[in-house]
Parts: structure tokens; C-alpha cells; sequence
């Protein structure tokens, strides 16, 4: 009797998690694309989807949550969105730079140089957005062992354009948006495992398996992202993204850009994640004809391979997925003159050997033989200062200011730290047809407080790239139909004006000061006459 | 000065900056690359046959980069001089390194002329960048981008490569925007080697504008250079006494006695004056030893590499080591070059001279010269005022002296001034006209006529000046006060911008300036007028090639040896000649 009611507990037990586990769906997908460089790029993305979830309505902070009970989503984070009423977040974390000419746009759209993190959330009496901003930063730092904690209010900015709410837009209170970067920030294997914790099946099965941290941090470039959405159909979706590009053009003895799974990421992927509802390997298969793929008889549409794990009868894992040219020796690099892939080619630099001024130059080329019509987005931390009267338009050399509209400006700003947050500059480019457009403008860099400057070793500040982004299709919707995403320049290095921190410079100034001690007092002893003076009364 | 190569004085060279890591890696670089690396050379060998143009060149060489993968492209340029327009064509390509946001770079160039002169062509040298940028790229461990660069002709192509990449592009070049950039550049190495094989690998380090590389870049080369490689190193290419004994070369030249010549201390000392009078060579002339020496102006630290001609034992295989492990030693880096010296002389490979050792040199002639100005200008307002009385006892007893008393007079400066002045003005006049086209097309007849006219000028405009009032100082006193201590302000700026320079400016002004007096005798005061003259102007007539290189540095690559010695030195001597001329 006494047993009977214990399995009749554990029975109901088991029927209310089942019950829990019907709102939540996971499923996994990794696309390999064989790149005209002879790289690779491999994109995992593992979306968590809580059906009928709402974000948290922020004016309800004060009150107590609802409670959290999640199978597959990960507590984690679900805790941090719940605790700061995130709306939509977006975090990534990328090493290398992202070469769009030869590469063509990515998968996932953020591959800016370190760290990017971007979150939506509602307005609030309750707590001001500010303070659950740097509660969100910190959380998240704590979470991914990132320098997130630094992407304080001297790079945090709103710029409302260029990163919209990619998801529905909650009605209980109108959204601000809080953007952030950091371009220093370097992305290593104490990244990865966190991330990987999120994953409802660890690294253990599924295609995590195969994310190897010897070889994914070997590749030529490698990012990761947290993106977190809200759709008002489908309820709260997280997606996990990790990108990497590798080179086996490199790694191979033989110079062949022949891969295959085991040779990219040195795993096998052994058994399948169990709670997947789907999980699916895709090749983007190149445009020639001499190469060759195996297993063979793959679901083929539209030049793409697709390999379904989950559906697979007893988890036959078609273990490693290889394509290879046979009529090749060695890999034969394309040769100039090479069009980019992408319409849109992008050049930043900055110019000027002083440590006091310089020149910011941007080159944007318009590879296409329809006019263009972009964003163009600078978040400059209060190190530079942009000189918006020497902003000048060229085209071969020649002054075209009215390919340049909607310009904003928000200089830097005091604040109440004494911390002056990042400058934005906005504008909308229209570029012609196969032309390059150079946009300049001077930059004067900041004499900094000593206190101000880092203690680590001194290398230059990193400026995080400029961002283009197509802009929303209602304004007019002639033939602008090219279906891009953000385009993300390399970022820059800058010297400003350091003092010599060294050793011998505090020597000298110490014993400076010493002898004009001494010599001062010995000085004044030996030239001083010393007399009797007598006072007469 | 003539300490400065002692032994004693030098102290040994060490590594400053702990990231550095010096010598402490496995190579890769191995015998297939080594046959890379004779591939190309067999390919450059046909190019050198077949006397292709500039232009071809640069198209052979960015498809050679192109099938490496690498973001490749040609830059054009023109330099317009006073002596017609030279034009060009760098080759340069940027291997992105994996990982990295390429914010910082490294360069490895190897220019198509050696310095070895005589238009040698730079062909292992090229051929050793070829094959590296084919090696490098198989490896992931680099944190920064490599650039390799090979620039056109000897220096004006790698100058115009290094303007256009900073965006600094001076009026007189025409160039092509650089297609390819990469981050800031730190650090560069620039391959010379055109013989066949080499025994020592030397280190050139002197820049333009007497500039010179951080000292750890040198010392580590050093280091990796004899650990990896086993390749001595050498300063310039001057081989130490104990190497160029069994070469049959002496340090001394063959007049010198045998019992100096074997001296092994003597020819310590003589092995280090040929160093050290190499370094003030360069450096005086603001002129770069190598390639290396345009980037040091951008922040970038640089050396030239040259493989110092002979029949053995090293080449391709030792090269490519130790440029792959100075490269992964300039990898390591986290920040500029900023720990060791940037004011040195180096002395030999392994010993060097700290600024404190030998500015004192420069710095005791000037300070010598502003008390010999000083003390003019105080004499100068005194006057031994003879009594009416004891003159006329002076003449009867000649034996004792006369009696007197110092009279305070009047200094008026206006006319010293004026002098002063106008000899600077006239410096740049003839600055400009040497740097005219007419100067350029004539310069066997315009160089002794204007020397003639700038000596002959003073002679003529001098008697328009009214003399000073007989009750005040005589202008050449005053103008010899005013000549010392501007002299010796200027040498002792030069001695830290520029040290060899004001060691030079030292030997030159310090006792001919310091000796500039009027005489009595007509004869003399002109014939002094003369001597003077051609130590001012003398060397526009007698060193016409160095006039020549000294514009055309000037002009493309704006050394600023050229206008200081028109504008500064020249008036300086020229104001000492005026001196003697006045009576």
C-alpha cells in the first residue's frame, strides 16, 4: 500500500514535468559552407523555443516572479531575463575578422570583433532601464567569464536604426534600446564552456559533440552568440549560435581544401541529443560540378545537402559527412581580378602619425550594378572626437555631399560619473552602381587623466567597427531588394597621447626632485649673509 | 670624442623587454621551403634575364601572392624632384592572421635594389619574401598581420609605400590609394641579401633624421641570430678582427705599422672606430642605412638584414630560421618596442654606448662655447680707459704699465642683429636656388658662382652698415658674442635630436668660431675672411655628389640635413667670417 502510493507520486511527478515539457522545443542545426578561398564555414545553431512565454512586464519588478521550471531551457539565463526584464537580447562574442569579399555575408549576422551585446527592454517606474542594464552586464559577465562588466556608459548607446526589435513588440510598455561593444575583448575556451552548459544536452550528444575547443579555437575565425527573442505566436526562442571558419587549405598536409567532419573538428558525433525534435547537418554545395560528396543521397534542395540526424532509424549518426575534389592536387587559389561576393564592400582606416589628430576614412564600394542605399553607423568612445565640418563625401576625388542625407550627430556627453559617453554618428549613403564612395572626416584624440589609463600593458585603444545596415524597405521599395544584413568594418587601433609609465622616467622625476631639494637648501646656505643686527632702541 | 670606440666606455647589450622571448621557439622552416625559395629564385633569375620592366615585375610578383591565397596589389607612384620624376611600382600583399582583429601588423620587405650598390639586384632577398609569405601563412600562432612588401628601386619605393599606407602623402608624390591595409605597423624587418651565400648576417639601423631603432629589436636578432641560425652577426657589414684576420682583412690600412696592426687591443679599438665613425656618417647626414630606415619616422622599429657577401657556409635555410624566429619574437609582443634604449651607439654586435657615456662629448664643446660667448659679451662692455696722465709717462717709461680705469660703454645689438639676420636670410636663398630646376641642370657652373657670391656679398654690403659710435662696443665683438652662443644653443639641441650631427656641428664651429678676431693687418683679416668662406660654403664646390644625394634626400624623402646646413651651419660660419672682416 505504502509502495503503491509512492509510484503513484512519482507517477504524477513525472506527468506534471511531462506536462511542463509540451511548451518547451529545442532543436539543432549545423551548415557547413565550402567558401571560393578554400575555408569552410560551419554554423551551429541550437534554438530553444518556450512556447506561449511573455517576457516579463518590467512595471511588475516589485512584485514576485511567477515561478521558473524549464527542462530544456536553461535556468541560467531564463533567471537573468526574468530578473532584469529582458525583452530581446543579443550577445555576441567573435575572434578574428570577418573577410565579407571572399567569405560572402554570414549565417549570423553579428561578427563584430569582440564583444557585442544589445538587449530591448520595456520601460519601467519600477527600476530605470539604465540600472537593469548594468545588472544585465554584469550578470551576463558573470555567466559567459566575459569582460561584459566594462561596456559601461562610456560605450553604451541607443542607436534605435541599426539594431531594431528583430521579434514582436510587447505592448505593456514602450522599449528602449541599450547597445554596447567591445572591441578588445578576446574570445578563448573559458567562453566556450559556459556556453556550452546552456545546451539541453551539454557536449555530450548531439551535434555539440563535435565542438572541440583544440580545433574550434584554431580556426581562422570563430564567434559565438546568445540570441534571445520574443514572437508573439511562438513565445520566447533562444538561440545559441557558434560560427567558425576553418582553413584546410592550412591544415591539410597535402594543401587540399578536401574536409570532413572528423578533419575539422577532430570529433565524431556518436549518439543524437535525445529531447531534439530536429537535428540536421545542411552543405551549402558550390557551384562547380567537380566535386563529390558522401554519405550520398542526401535530401537535395536548391544546392543544398541536407542530412537529418533525428529522423536516422536506431541513431545511425551518418558519423562523418566529407566532401572532397578529386581532380584536384593541390587547392588552386582564384586569381585576381576578384569580385567581391558581397554588393557591398567596406574600407575603414585611420590615417595621421601625430598622437594628437588624425583623418577616419570610409570606403564603401558599391560591387553591384544597382544603386545602394545604406546606413551608416559610428559609435566612437569619447577618445576620438569626430569633427563633423571636415566631414567630406568623394567620388574619384570629387565632392558629392548629396549622396549623403539624414545625418545625425550626438556628440560626446558629460555625465554624471564624469564618465562622457560614446558619440554616434548616423547617416544614410547612397552609392551608385560599381563606385566607391569615400566618406572622411577629421578626429582629434583625447589627452587622457593619468588615473585614466589602464594598468595593463599599454598597446592602444581598440575602436569598435562602423556598422551598415540596410535600411527599413517603407520608405521606398524601387529595386533595393538585396536581402542583406549588417556589415560590420574591422575594428582600429588608436594611440592616444601616453605619458612614459615606465621605470626611468619615475626615477628621474624622483631624483629631479631630490637634488632641487638639496641644491635649493645648499643654495640658500652658501649665498645667504649671515649679520648682526643690532636693534637700537 | 676620441673615447667614444674605447672598450672600457661600452657596456654589454642585453634584452629589456621580458615579452620578447628571444631564440626560445622550434622553427619549422626546413629544406622544402628552403627549395621554395630556390624555385623563385630560378623564376627571378629568368626575370633578370629577360629585363622585364617595373610594371611586369609587379605583375609577376602579386601573381605569385595571389596563388598563395594572399590579399595582393601594385601601387603606382611618382615622385616629382627638381631633377624630373621617378615612378615606380610596389608590390605588397597582407596575409590576415587567423584569429586577429588585425589591428596591428608586421612588415617583411626586401626592396628590388640592394644596398649593396652598383645596381645589384635584391634577387635572394626577394625570393627569401616570396617563399616566407608562402611558409607563414600554413601556421595559426600569429597574433598579428604580416605584411610583405617588395618595393620598387631602393628607397623611393618603399617610401611612397609607407606614405600612402599612413595617409601622409607629401605634395611632391603621386600615388595610387593602397587597395589592402592592415592594423598599425610596429615592427619591420627588411631582407638584404644579394650575394650567393653569406658568413654574417648585418644589422643597418640607422633611420632618417638620425633616428634609430629600439635597441631590444637589435638584440634580439642578435640572439636569434646566433642560437637559431648559427650565423654571427655583424654591425654593418664590418667583421669583427678576430673573423676578418682569417679573411686576410685588416682593420687598419696597410701603412700602419705591423706592430699595431697586431695588436689585438689596437685593433679592438680600430675595428670600433670603424663602427662608431659609420654610425656618425649616417647619422650626421640624417641618411638611412637601409630600407628599414623610412618606417622609423612612422613609430615603426626596423632593420635591415644584409647578408654580408662570402663563399660559405649559410643561406636560404639559416635566413628563413632566424627570420621566422625574429618574427614569432616580434609576434610576442603586447605592446610597442619601449623597454631598451633609442639613443646608442653601437659598438660592436655585442656592446653598446648609453647617451650618458657620449653626449658629455658634444655637450662640453657647446657649454665651452656659450662661456667663451658670454665672456665676450661682458668684455665687450667694458673699456680700459687710459689716463691723459700716464699715457704720456708711458711713452718715457714703457716698462710700467699704464694706468686706467674700466669704463662701462654701450652695447648696441641693432647692427650685430642685422648681420645675423640677413646671413640667415641669404641661407635660404641659396637653400631655394640650390633646389631649383636651374641648380639641377647647371650645377658645375652654378655651384662655384654662387659660392663666389655668397662670399663676395658680405664684402660688398658690409660698408652700407654704419659703424657703431666709437663710444660703443665695436659690432664685431658683439656679433662674435651673439655668433657663440647661438652656435653652441644649437649644437646643444642638435646633441639629442641628432647626436652625430652636433658632434660634427662641434668639430666644425667649436674652435674656428671660438678664434674669429679681427686683425690689424688687412691682409690677414681677408685671408682669415677666405678661410672662413670655404669652410661655409666651400663644400658646394667640393663635395658636389654629397650636395646632390643631400637635396635629393631632401626632396623625396624629406631629410632635414640639407636645409640645416644651408640655413643654420653656413650662416653661423659665414657670421665668424663677418667678425674678422670688421675692424
Amino acid at each position: 500500500m505504502h509502495r503503491a502510493s509512492v509510484w503513484i507520486f512519482l507517477a504524477h511527478l513525472c506527468i506534471t514535468s511531462f506536462a511542463l515539457y509540451r511548451g518547451e522545443n529545442y532543436r539543432e542545426d549545423l551548415r557547413v559552407q565550402p567558401l571560393r578561398d578554400g575555408r569552410v564555414s560551419t554554423t551551429f545553431s541550437f534554438v530553444t523555443v518556450l512556447e506561449s512565454a511573455v517576457p516579463r512586464n518590467p512595471n511588475a519588478l516589485g512584485q514576485l516572479d511567477e515561478s521558473q521550471h524549464y527542462a530544456l531551457f536553461p535556468l541560467t539565463l531564463g533567471q537573468i531575463l526574468r530578473e532584469y526584464a529582458i525583452t530581446e537580447l543579443h550577445l555576441t562574442l567573435n575572434a578574428g575578422k570577418w573577410n565579407y569579399d571572399n567569405w560572402g555575408h554570414p549565417h549570423e549576422a553579428g561578427v563584430g570583433t569582440g564583444a557585442e551585446l544589445w538587449a530591448w527592454m520595456g520601460a519601467s517606474e519600477v527600476t530605470t532601464v539604465d540600472e537593469r542594464w548594468s545588472g544585465l552586464r554584469n550578470a551576463l559577465s558573470g555567466l559567459f567569464c566575459a569582460s561584459l562588466g566594462s561596456l559601461d556608459s562610456r560605450r553604451t548607446l541607443s542607436p534605435t536604426v541599426a539594431f531594431p526589435l528583430s521579434g514582436s513588440t510587447p505592448t505593456f510598455s514602450p522599449h528602449e534600446l541599450r547597445h554596447a561593444s567591445l572591441p578588445s575583448e578576446n574570445v578563448c575556451t573559458e567562453n566556450l564552456t559556459p556556453f556550452l552548459k546552456l545546451l539541453p544536452c551539454k557536449s555530450h550528444a548531439g551535434l555539440a559533440a563535435l565542438l572541440n575547443p583544440q580545433k574550434v579555437f584554431d580556426a581562422d575565425w570563430h564567434g559565438m552568440g546568445v540570441h534571445v527573442t520574443w514572437k508573439e505566436d511562438t513565445g520566447v526562442e533562444l538561440k545559441l549560435t557558434l560560427q567558425a571558419v576553418f582553413n584546410p587549405v592550412r591544415t591539410s598536409t597535402g594543401k587540399r581544401r578536401d574536409w570532413n567532419l572528423q578533419l575539422l573538428f577532430d570529433r565524431s558525433i556518436e549518439q543524437s541529443c535525445p529531447v531534439a525534435s530536429s537535428s540536421s547537418i545542411t552543405v551549402v554545395l558550390p557551384d562547380g560540378k567537380d566535386y563529390q560528396i558522401t554519405p550520398e543521397n542526401p535530401v537535395h534542395v536548391d544546392g543544398l545537402a541536407i542530412y537529418d540526424l533525428s529522423s536516422s532509424p536506431n541513431f545511425t549518426i551518418p558519423s562523418n559527412i566529407a566532401m572532397y575534389w578529386p581532380s584536384e592536387h593541390s587547392f588552386q587559389y582564384p586569381l585576381p581580378p576578384l569580385t567581391p561576393v558581397t554588393p557591398l564592400s567596406v574600407k575603414r582606416t585611420i590615417h595621421g602619425t601625430t598622437q594628437t589628430r588624425g583623418v577616419l576614412s570610409v570606403s564603401v564600394t558599391n560591387n553591384s550594378p544597382q544603386e545602394i542605399s545604406t546606413g551608416y553607423l559610428e559609435m566612437m568612445p569619447a577618445l576620438l572626437t569626430l569633427w563633423m565640418h571636415t566631414l567630406k563625401v568623394e567620388i574619384n576625388s570629387q565632392i558629392r555631399s548629396d549622396l549623403l542625407s539624414g545625418l545625425k550627430y550626438h556628440p560626446p556627453s558629460p555625465q554624471s560619473n564624469d564618465r562622457p559617453s560614446p558619440s554616434m554618428l548616423q547617416a544614410v549613403l547612397r552609392i551608385p552602381p560599381k563606385t566607391t564612395l569615400k566618406i572622411s572626416m577629421e578626429v582629434s584624440k583625447a589627452f587622457l587623466k593619468y588615473t585614466e589609463h589602464p594598468p595593463d600593458a599599454m598597446r592602444g585603444w581598440d575602436l569598435p567597427g562602423a556598422v551598415f545596415f540596410p535600411l527599413p524597405q517603407s520608405s521606398h521599395d524601387t529595386s533595393l531588394s538585396y536581402n542583406w544584413e549588417r556589415i560590420y568594418t574591422p575594428t582600429l587601433l588608436v594611440d592616444l597621447p601616453t605619458p612614459d609609465f615606465s621605470m626611468p622616467y619615475n626615477v628621474i622625476i624622483l631624483s629631479c626632485t631630490l637634488m632641487t631639494l638639496i641644491f635649493g637648501s645648499v643654495f640658500n646656505l652658501l649665498t645667504r649673509k649671515w649679520v648682526v643686527m643690532e636693534i637700537q632702541e | 670624442m676620441l673615447l667614444i670606440p674605447l672598450p672600457l666606455l661600452s657596456q654589454g647589450t642585453y634584452i629589456d623587454e621580458n615579452a620578447l622571448q628571444p631564440a626560445q621557439v622550434n622553427t619549422y622552416w626546413n629544406w622544402g621551403d628552403v627549395h621554395t625559395a630556390d624555385l623563385q629564385l630560378y623564376q627571378l633569375d629568368g626575370i633578370q634575364e629577360r629585363n622585364l620592366t617595373s610594371e611586369q615585375r609587379a605583375e609577376f610578383f602579386m601573381t605569385e601572392f595571389s596563388k598563395l591565397g594572399l590579399a595582393a596589389s601594385i601601387q603606382n607612384y611618382t615622385f616629382s624632384t627638381s631633377k624630373g620624376t621617378i615612378s615606380g611600382h610596389n608590390v605588397y600583399a597582407v596575409m590576415s592572421s587567423p584569429r586577429a582583429a588585425g589591428t596591428e601588423a608586421m612588415v617583411i620587405s626586401a626592396s628590388w635594389l640592394s644596398r649593396a650598390g652598383h645596381g645589384t639586384l635584391n634577387l635572394r632577398g626577394t625570393s627569401t619574401v616570396l617563399s616566407l609569405a608562402a611558409f607563414l601563412k600554413d601556421y595559426s600562432l600569429w597574433a598579428k598581420d604580416i605584411i610583405f612588401i617588395i618595393s620598387d628601386d631602393y628607397l623611393h619605393g618603399m617610401h611612397a609605400w609607407l606614405n600612402a599606407y599612413h595617409g601622409t602623402v607629401p605634395s611632391n608624390l603621386y600615388t595610387d590609394p593602397l587597395e589592402h591595409t592592415s592594423g598599425v605597423i610596429w615592427t619591420a624587418l627588411n631582407i638584404d641579401y644579394s650575394s650567393h651565400s653569406f658568413s654574417h648576417l648585418g644589422v643597418f639601423h640607422e633611420g632618417l633624421n638620425g633616428r634609430l631603432p629600439n635597441q631590444d629589436l637589435i638584440n634580439s636578432f642578435r640572439l636569434i641570430s646566433h642560437y637559431t641560425g648559427g650565423v654571427p652577426m655583424a654591425v654593418y657589414d664590418h667583421l669583427e678582427p678576430s673573423d676578418s684576420v682569417d679573411r686576410g682583412q685588416s682593420v687598419f690600412p696597410p701603412w700602419v705599422p705591423l706592430s699595431v696592426q697586431q695588436s689585438p687591443q689596437l685593433q679592438q679599438y680600430g675595428y670600433r672606430v670603424r663602427n662608431v665613425v659609420r654610425h656618425i656618417g649616417y647619422q650626421a647626414r640624417g641618411m638611412c642605412s637601409g630600407v628599414h630606415g623610412l618606417m622609423h619616422q612612422f613609430r615603426i622599429d626596423a632593420i635591415t638584414l644584409f647578408a654580408v657577401p662570402a663563399d660559405g657556409p649559410h643561406g636560404f635555410h639559416a635566413l628563413g630560421r632566424i627570420v621566422e624566429s625574429t618574427l614569432r619574437t616580434m609576434n610576442n609582443l603586447l605592446e610597442r618596442l619601449h623597454a631598451s634604449f633609442f639613443f646608442y651607439i653601437l659598438t660592436s654586435p655585442g656592446t653598446f654606448m648609453k647617451i650618458g657615456m657620449f653626449l658629455p662629448s658634444a655637450i662640453l664643446v657647446s657649454v665651452a662655447m656659450l662661456f667663451k660667448g658670454l665672456g665676450e659679451w661682458v668684455t665687450a662692455g667694458w673699456v680700459w680707459e687710459i689716463y691723459e696722465t700716464s699715457l704720456k709717462s708711458s711713452e718715457t717709461e714703457k716698462s710700467s704699465p699704464a694706468k686706467g680705469t674700466w669704463r662701462n660703454r654701450r652695447r648696441p645689438l641693432l647692427s650685430a642683429l642685422i648681420v645675423v639676420v640677413t646671413t640667415h636670410v641669404l641661407g635660404v636663398l641659396v637653400f631655394n636656388l640650390v633646389c631649383s630646376r636651374w641648380f639641377a641642370e647647371y650645377p658645375s657652373f652654378l655651384a662655384p658662382a654662387i659660392f663666389v657670391a655668397v662670399s663676395v656679398a658680405p664684402l660688398i654690403l658690409l660698408p652700407l652698415f654704419s659703424a657703431n659710435a666709437p663710444e660703443a662696443a665695436p659690432t664685431s665683438m658683439l656679433l662674435k658674442s651673439s655668433n657663440l652662443c647661438l652656435a653652441s644653443t644649437v649644437i646643444s639641441i642638435m646633441s639629442l635630436l641628432n647626436f652625430s650631427l652636433a658632434a660634427m656641428l662641434a668639430i666644425t664651429m667649436g674652435v674656428p668660431l671660438a678664434t674669429s678676431n679681427t686683425s690689424s693687418s688687412t691682409m690677414i683679416s681677408r685671408l682669415r675672411y677666405a678661410g672662413y668662406c670655404v669652410l661655409a660654403w666651400g663644400w658646394l664646390v667640393l663635395f658636389p655628389g654629397e650636395v646632390e644625394s643631400a637635396i635629393w634626400n631632401w626632396e623625396v624623402l624629406g631629410v632635414w640635413f640639407a636645409p640645416f646646413i644651408f640655413i643654420v651651419y653656413a650662416p653661423l660660419v659665414m657670421q665668424a667670417a663677418i667678425v674678422c672682416l670688421q675692424d
